[in-house]
């Protein structure tokens, strides 16, 4: 055996232990002296980019919020920047939670951006109709009668006291949908029950997980676009000119890839010299 | 700095560093944080679910206050509820907008009879709920499936192969060659789930291709579960990274040498006992 392959054979052996500790590295290396690398916008960042220009001024959009803490990093961002694009525009935003945790997750982007960016007026710009647990049974309540599952918002007030919800009876009346998913409920059920059925556009933002199950959907053309994890999040960033917080992570994403692709790469070396080894003897 | 958002700060660094203590190995720290983790979901989800929907949507709807009269048997089940409860149950009915609607009762009865699974000798009523459930979820999944998964894509991959009005070749947009990649990946993956033939000969063929693609979307779906499990390092290292500041007392920093410092004295310890126990067995060895 040569020592190059005795080499090989030491790495394909080492502690996972090790691993961890160079992943940990190599993603916090970059998060602490940023290297800068371009973000170029892939078409299905920008066909959501361009659904949303081209709808009309103080178009009525719902912006449903499916994620949790646990995918922060990759549908926060989306979320943000996706408020960001639709207040800039004068756009009425309409925010529903298919996740418990997702109210408190649209509270905090609706803070940031409505409120603390943008200065928009609670009921009249945008509005919080909250949680309500049920799956596909709150997505087909939305599409038949939103007033009836929804009769006060996530502050307790009642919607017919909310002047942007007066033009509001079901899911028809919305000119755009757009879900910051990271699973189920999420995207998968708002084009089944929702978007197929009445024909509205609708587009989202999805874990990098999810993009493979989502793809499919967007490629017949029942989606508009998707932004896919915290690439698509940093792609959507830089589409409306104002980097965030995926922007800042895609350094170490990218350097993490890289260190990840050389360990496969290696792995695969040790483990077909250590078969070759074994079948020698 | 606020004193809560210092006490979050301290959390969060204590739970996400207690976290990935486990890719040391299984720990009380670990622990903690998951336990932790598991009891708050649960309460925040069960907590929201009622206040949220059986609160105003339930309740709502069997005791409005709009139709509140205390003369009735309804409203008066329903003041002696609020003598227990005057959250759930406010004086004077409640106001969510609702008309009184009793069918909604029939819900009421069967998260009841749900509920009964936790008594032994009730829990067969639990099996009504259930099947309600089942029956309910089935029925709106098979339109679903089929409507969007089912002709939807049966829709999108109907290509027109033989378009030459698109160029014969481009990665991202409509081609030739990518309508031609969709019509032969959609049907030898089809081929691949048809078992009632032994695959053999043309159709072989045809479903080995197929594996090649779907071996194509496993590794996609590989290539992105990577990519995501990478992002949510990144969330919790940027956290960490801001509370390692002076604003929140380096919180990051001393929970590590905490959490490090008493990991790395019980590693000491156990492996003190263990060359302690193997001398105890050396011993043992010679008397024997």
């Amino acid at each position: 055996m040569t020592n190059i392959e005795k080499v090989f054979l030491k790495i394909g052996s080492i502690d996972r232990r090790w691993i961890f500790i160079i992943i940990a590295l190599v993603v916090v290396v970059p998060l602490l002296v940023p290297i800068g690398l371009p973000i170029r916008a892939t078409d299905t960042s920008k066909s959501v980019y361009d659904a949303v220009e081209a709808l009309p001024k103080g178009s009525k959009v719902l912006l449903s919020i499916e994620y949790s803490p646990s995918t922060k990093p990759e549908n926060h961002p989306m979320a943000i920047s996706m408020m960001r694009h639709l207040f800039r525009n004068n756009h009425k935003v309409y925010v529903t939670c298919l996740w418990p945790d997702g109210q408190f997750m649209a509270q905090d982007a609706l803070n940031q951006v409505a409120v603390g960016e943008f200065d928009k007026k609670y009921g009249e710009d945008y509005v919080l109709l909250g949680y309500r647990p049920g799956g596909e049974a709150v997505v087909k309540g939305i599409v038949s009668n939103i007033r009836k599952l929804f009769s006060v918002d996530a502050r307790q007030t009642k919607v017919d006291d909310i002047p942007m919800m007066d033009e509001i009876t079901n899911f028809k009346d919305f000119d755009f949908l757009f879900s910051a998913s990271a699973g189920y409920p999420g995207t998968i059920e708002w084009v089944q029950y929702a978007a197929d059925p009445t024909g509205v556009p609708m587009s989202s933002g999805v874990t990098s997980i999810q993009v493979n199950e989502v793809m499919p959907y967007v490629q017949s053309g029942q989606m508009v676009g998707v932004l896919a994890g915290m690439p698509g999040a940093a792609e959507y960033e830089s589409l409306i000119g104002q980097k965030g917080s995926a922007t800042s992570g895609m350094d170490a994403q990218s350097v993490a890839h890289l260190v990840i692709v050389l360990f496969i790469v290696l792995g695969n070396i040790s483990y077909f010299i250590d078969r070759k080894r074994s079948r020698k003897y | 700095m606020e004193f809560s958002a210092l006490l979050g700060a301290w959390v969060a660094s204590f739970l996400t560093i207690g976290i990935f203590s486990y890719l040391y190995k299984d720990n009380p720290f670990y622990k903690i944080a998951e336990h932790l983790f598991v009891g708050v979901s649960a309460g925040y989800l069960l907590s929201l679910g009622f206040w949220t929907q059986l609160q105003p949507n339930l309740f709502g709807r069997l005791f409005p206050a709009k139709h509140y009269d205390p003369d009735t048997i309804t409203y008066t089940i329903y003041n002696v509820l609020s003598f227990f409860s005057s959250s759930i149950f406010p004086e004077g009915g409640i106001d969510k907008g609702h008309d009184q609607h009793l069918i909604y009762l029939i819900p009421l009865i069967l998260g009841i009879m749900m509920l009964m699974s936790l008594i032994p000798s009730f829990s067969w009523m639990a099996r009504w709920g259930i099947a309600y459930v089942v029956g309910m979820a089935a029925g709106l999944k098979a339109y679903g499936y089929l409507n969007s998964n089912v002709i939807g894509q049966i829709k999108g991959t109907a290509v027109n192969i033989f378009d030459f009005s698109l160029p014969i070749f481009s990665l991202s947009s409509p081609s030739v060659f990518n309508n031609l990649i969709i019509f032969v990946g959609t049907i030898c993956g089809l081929l691949y789930f048809y078992f009632s033939k032994e695959h053999k000969g043309l159709l072989g063929k045809a479903s080995k291709i197929g594996i090649y693609f779907l071996m194509i979307s496993f590794g996609a779906s590989f290539g992105f579960a990577v990519m995501g499990r990478i992002s949510l390092l990144i969330g919790r290292f940027t956290d960490l990274i801001t509370f390692s500041g002076s604003d929140y007392n380096y919180a990051t920093f001393w929970v590590l040498i905490l959490i490090v410092g008493v990991l790395g004295y019980a590693a000491f310890q156990d492996k003190e006992k263990e060359i302690v126990s193997s001398d105890d067995s050396d011993v043992f060895t010679e008397e024997e």
